[in-house]
C-alpha cells in the first residue's frame, strides 16, 4: 500500500466519518455524470459560468437554497462550509448541526459536510446534477476534500497560501503546504478516472488593497504547486479591484503568465481557467449602489474573458444574504451576460508591461530560493517577506508592503518592503500617487481607500 | 571505510544503550540494546557488552548520541509569560535542554533562589525600541545565584547596563523582534554549543571519543531533526506527536499545528520535556504525579491492578508505570491541565512511541491507555493511530541524516 493510501485510511478513520468505502467512491467517481464536472463545462460551454455563494447548516435548507439557484438558472452550485469544519472541529459542528436541526435556527455559518457525510451529501449533489464548487477556507482540508469528492463535488477551491494568509493568525504555513499537497494528489488521482477534478485558487486574498502583482504571483504559485502533483484542470482567480483598467490588465497578465509558467514546468497539457469574483471588499450599505457595483463587475468579467464569475448580493453590507437575494443576483448576472457580447479586446500596454515585469521579478526571486522543493521555496519567500500580502492577519506575513489608490483608483505600491519590485516599476507605481502629503493624510487616504465603495 | 559502507550508531541513554549496525547489505544490519550497568563507566560497560561489534569499526564510522549527561539546567528570567519566557523556553527545549525553571521578572523579589548550580541563566524581555525594562533588583537577585554561564537576549537598550553589571554576560540579539516575532537562531546556537561542551566535558561521555572520531550529539537534537522526515518514511500521518518515554524523562515532540502559537519558527515541530516522568531514575516522582491525578485510580482499576503496584518491583509494575507515564503526559498536554502549552489532541492522527516504552509495552497495551485517555479526559471516540518505534527507526534515521549532513560539509 502506498504511503498516500495509508495516510488516507488514517485520515478517513476519523470518528466523524462513517465507514468510508474507497472502492465504492472510486466507482462512483468513475461513473459520475459529466454534468457534475466543472472541467467538462469549461470545455464545452460557450458562455461564462455563473456561480453564487451560499451554505446552510441543515440538509433541508441547503437543498432549498439549491432549488432557488436552479430556478434562477445557475451554472455552478456553491457549497460554503461552516467555520467549525474549517478549523477541523467536527465535534462542535456536530453539536451545532443538531441544535440547528432541532430549533430551526442556523447555528452554523455554512454546511458541515463532514458531519452530514458523503452518502447524504451525494444525494443532494446528484439530485441537482450540476457542478458544485466547494468554498471553505480550511488550512488542513484533507478530510473535507475526501468527503467532498466522494459526494460528487468536483470543483475544489483553496490552496495553502490563499486559504491561510487571509484566514488564519497562526496555523503553521509549512504544515498547510504539506496538507494541500495531499489534497492535490487526491485530486490528481481521481482525475484519472473520469473528467478532471478542477482546483481553483482563491485570488481575492484579504480583499483589501492587495496589489495585482501579489495576487498574480500567489495565483501562479498555487497553480504550479497543484500542477506539479498531477492536477490537470486549474482555475486562477482574482477579485474586482476597484479600477476597471487595472482589472483588465490583471486579467490579461494573469492568463498570459499562467500559461507561460505551466508550460515552463512541463504541464502545458493542463487546462487553465480564469475566475473573477465580484467585489470582495467592504460593500456599500445602499443596496442600489451595491447593485451597480455588482453589474460593473459583470461587465469587467466579460472584458477580461473570465470562464466563471462568482457573484455577490446587494445585502452584503447588512449580513448573510438570504437565499432569495442570492438567487436574484444569479438571475441578474445571467441577464447582464446575455447583453455583453462581442466586447473589444482592450488593454493599457504600459500598465501591462509594468505588471508583467513585477510579477516575473517576484517569481524569479522565488525560484532563486535555494530550497529543493517548490513549496519550501514559496514558504521561505513568505517568511522572508519576498511575498507580502497587505492586511493579512497571519503572524508569518511581513505586512511591510504599503499600498494606496491613485487618482484613477488603481492600487499602487508606495512601500515595497522586501518584495523585489524592480526599481523602475516601483518608481512608476509611486509616480502615480500624490506622496507629497504628510504621513497622517496618507494614512487617512489608506483608510478611505479600504472603504472606498462604501 | 569498509566495503559495505557500514556504520555503527550508538545511543547512550540514562537507562539503556542502543547499538545499531547500519549497512548497505541488509543482512549485516542489526540492533542491540543493553540495560546500563551504573557501576561501570559508560565506555567500560559498552565494551564489555558489545566490544566485539565496536572493535570491528573504525573510529570514523562510529556515530554516538547521548542523553545520559543529564542535560543542562537553565533558569530563564523574562518580562512576560506570553513572549519572553515562552520564546526562551521554546528555544531552550529545542536546543535539547531538559531542565528549565522560569521566573517572571516582576516577581523576582519574592522568587526563591535556587540552591543548585545553574548551568545557564537566560535573561530575556522587551523589544529593541524600548529600554529600562530591568533594574537593580535583577542584579541583586543574580548575585545570590550560583551559575556557570549567563546570557542576555533581551532588548538592546538594556544590554549595555547589563554587561556593565555582569562582565561575564554573553550578549546575543534580542529573541523578540519589533513585530513580536521570535528570533531563535543565535540563542539556539549558543545553547546547543553549551550542551555540546557539557557532553564533552562529562568524563563518562568524553571517554567515548576513544571509539569515535565524530562529534557526539544530544539525542533530543537528533530526534527533532528527524521529525520532518518520518511521515515520508513511515506510516505516520500529520499532525502527530512523538512520545519518547525513557528512564529519566519523557520528551514530547509535537507538530506545530496542534498548538495555537504566537511563534513563527523554522521548525515544523517543537519539543517539550517532562523532567520527572521516567520509570527508572524518576520513578518516585512519576508515582507522586500519578497519585495526584484524579483519574489514576480509575485507570488502575481499568488495568486490573491496585495501588500496591506502586510499591512493587516487577516487570508488571514497570509496565503499569509506563502506561501511567503515557496517560499523565497526555493529561499534561491537554486542556485538563493548563501548562506551558496545550495541544489540540483531538486533531492528532498518529501517536508515535519511542524510547524504553517500546521495549516494555505491547502495541495493544499502549493503545488501551491512549483510548482510556481519549474516552475519559477528552470524552471523545477519536483514536489516533499508535505507532511503536520498536526498532529505534527514528533515532537511526536521525543519526543517518546527521551522518549525511556531516559528509556534505
Amino acid at each position: 500500500m502506498s504511503l498516500l493510501q495509508e495516510e488516507r485510511e488514517i485520515i478517513l478513520g476519523n470518528e466523524y466519518v462513517e465507514n468510508f468505502d474507497f472502492a465504492e467512491v472510486e466507482d462512483f467517481v468513475k461513473n459520475a455524470s459529466k454534468e457534475l464536472f466543472i472541467s467538462h463545462h469549461f470545455k464545452h460551454s460557450n458562455k461564462m459560468l455563473v456561480q453564487p455563494r451560499g451554505g446552510f447548516p441543515t440538509y433541508k435548507k441547503q437543498f432549498a437554497l439549491n432549488e432557488f439557484f436552479v430556478k434562477a438558472n445557475v451554472d455552478v452550485l456553491p457549497l460554503t462550509i461552516d467555520s467549525n469544519t474549517r478549523l477541523n472541529d467536527y465535534r462542535s459542528a456536530a453539536r451545532m448541526l443538531r441544535l440547528s436541526e432541532e430549533n430551526d435556527v442556523d447555528m452554523l455559518n455554512g454546511y458541515p459536510l463532514v458531519n452530514h457525510g458523503y452518502r447524504t451529501t451525494r444525494k443532494m449533489v446528484t439530485h441537482f446534477n450540476k457542478p458544485v464548487s466547494l468554498r471553505h477556507g480550511t488550512p488542513d482540508a484533507r478530510l473535507l476534500i475526501e468527503q467532498a469528492i466522494a459526494s460528487g463535488i468536483f470543483d475544489i477551491e483553496g490552496g495553502p497560501i490563499t486559504y491561510l494568509l487571509p484566514y488564519s493568525k497562526n496555523f503553521p504555513l509549512d504544515k498547510a503546504f504539506l496538507y494541500w499537497k495531499y489534497v492535490e494528489r487526491v485530486c490528481a488521482n481521481y482525475s484519472q478516472l473520469n473528467e478532471p477534478i478542477n482546483r481553483e485558487s482563491f485570488g481575492p486574498l484579504t480583499a483589501t488593497l492587495v496589489p495585482p502583482a501579489i495576487t498574480i504571483v500567489i495565483q501562479l504559485l498555487e497553480m504550479l504547486l497543484s500542477l506539479e502533483e498531477g492536477v490537470k484542470s486549474f482555475s486562477v482567480s482574482f477579485a474586482q479591484q476597484g479600477s476597471m483598467m487595472q482589472d483588465i490588465v490583471t486579467g490579461h497578465v494573469l492568463k498570459k503568465l499562467a500559461r507561460h509558467y505551466a508550460e515552463d514546468i512541463g504541464c502545458g497539457d493542463a487546462s487553465i481557467h480564469l475566475v473573477y469574483h465580484q467585489w470582495m471588499g467592504a460593500f456599500p450599505t445602499n443596496p442600489n449602489y451595491a447593485e451597480q457595483l455588482i453589474s460593473i463587475a459583470t461587465v469587467v468579467a466579460s472584458m477580461v474573458g473570465a470562464d466563471k464569475i462568482i457573484t455577490k448580493t446587494n445585502q452584503e453590507a447588512a449580513g448573510i444574504p438570504t437565499k432569495e437575494a442570492n438567487a436574484e443576483t444569479v438571475a441578474n448576472t445571467q441577464y447582464s451576460l446575455r447583453i455583453l457580447n462581442g466586447l473589444p479586446n482592450i488593454t493599457d500596454e504600459q500598465e501591462e508591461e509594468i505588471l508583467t515585469e513585477e510579477v516575473m521579478a517576484i517569481m524569479q526571486a522565488v525560484f532563486n530560493d535555494p530550497a529543493d522543493t517548490l513549496w519550501r521555496k514559496v514558504f521561505n519567500c513568505i517568511k522572508s517577506g519576498i511575498i507580502d500580502v497587505p492586511f493579512s492577519p497571519h503572524i508569518i506575513n511581513h505586512n511591510q508592503m504599503i499600498t494606496i489608490r491613485d487618482e484613477q483608483k488603481n492600487i499602487r505600491i508606495i512601500k515595497r518592503g522586501k518584495v523585489p519590485i524592480p526599481d523602475h516599476c516601483f518608481a512608476y507605481e509611486k509616480a502615480q500617487c500624490d506622496l507629497s502629503k504628510d504621513t497622517t493624510s496618507i494614512v487617512n487616504d489608506i483608510i478611505h481607500d479600504i472603504g472606498i465603495m462604501q | 571505510m569498509n566495503s559495505h559502507n557500514d556504520k555503527l550508531l550508538i545511543d547512550v541513554g540514562s537507562t539503556y544503550v542502543k547499538v545499531c549496525v547500519e549497512s548497505n547489505a541488509p543482512e549485516r544490519c542489526h540492533l542491540e540494546q543493553h540495560f546500563r550497568n551504573f557501576n561501570q563507566s559508560i565506555l567500560d560497560d559498552l565494551m564489555h557488552k558489545c566490544g566485539h561489534t565496536i572493535s570491528a569499526f573504525a573510529k570514523d564510522d562510529v556515530y554516538i548520541c547521548s542523553s545520559a549527561n543529564g542535560g543542562l539546567s537553565t533558569l530563564i528570567i523574562g518580562l512576560t509569560h506570553t513572549f519572553s519566557l515562552k520564546y526562551a523556553t521554546n528555544i531552550a527545549f529545542n536546543s535539547g535542554i531538559n531542565i528549565i525553571d522560569t521566573i517572571l521578572y516582576q516577581d523576582i523579589a519574592s522568587a526563591t533562589v535556587p540552591s543548585d548550580l545553574i548551568d545557564v541563566v537566560i535573561i530575556a524581555g522587551g523589544i529593541n525600541s524600548k529600554g529600562n525594562a530591568f533594574a537593580d533588583d535583577l542584579y541583586h537577585y543574580l548575585q545570590n545565584i550560583n551559575y556557570s554561564n549567563i546570557v542576555y537576549v533581551g532588548n538592546e537598550q538594556d544590554a549595555k547596563v547589563a554587561k556593565a553589571q555582569l562582565p561575564e554576560l554573553v550578549v546575543l540579539p534580542n529573541i523578540i523582534d519589533n513585530r513580536l516575532h521570535i528570533v531563535e537562531e543565535e540563542l539556539k546556537a549558543y545553547l546547543t554549543n553549551l550542551y555540546q561542551q557539557d557532553i564533552m566535558g562529562k568524563e563518562d561521555i568524553k571517554d567515548l571519543y576513544q571509539i569515535s572520531s565524530n562529534q557526539i550529539f544530544s539525542t533530543p537534537y537528533i530526534v527533532n531533526q528527524t521529525l520532518p522526515l518520518i511521515d515520508a518514511s513511515y506510516s505516520v500521518v500529520n499532525p502527530f506527536i512523538l512520545l519518547d518515554i525513557g528512564g529519566a524523562t519523557t520528551d514530547i515532540h509535537y507538530s506545530k499545528d496542534l498548538v495555537d502559537e504566537n511563534m513563527v519558527t523554522n521548525n515544523e515541530f517543537d519539543r517539550l520535556v517532562f523532567k520527572k516522568l521516567g520509570v527508572y531514575k524518576s520513578r518516585e516522582s512519576l508515582i507522586f504525579a500519578a497519585q495526584g491525578n484524579e483519574f489514576v485510580y480509575e485507570l488502575l482499576m481499568h488495568l486490573n491492578v491496585t495501588e500496591n503496584i506502586f510499591h512493587e518491583q516487577s516487570d508488571k509494575a514497570t509496565r503499569i508505570l509506563m502506561q501511567l507515564a503515557i496517560f499523565l503526559v497526555l493529561c499534561k498536554m491537554s486542556h485538563y491541565r493548563q501548562t506551558y502549552i496545550n495541544l489540540k489532541l483531538s486533531a492528532v492522527n498518529s501517536i508515535v512511541l519511542t524510547g524504553g516504552v517500546t521495549k516494555v509495552l505491547k502495541q495493544e497495551e499502549a493503545e488501551d491507555i491512549i483510548s482510556f485517555f481519549y474516552t475519559k479526559i477528552l470524552t471523545s471516540q477519536h483514536r489516533p493511530v499508535t505507532i511503536m518505534d520498536t526498532d529505534y527507526a527514528i533515532w537511526t534515521l536521525g543519526s543517518r541524516a546527521q551522518d549525511a549532513n556531516h559528509r556534505a560539509k
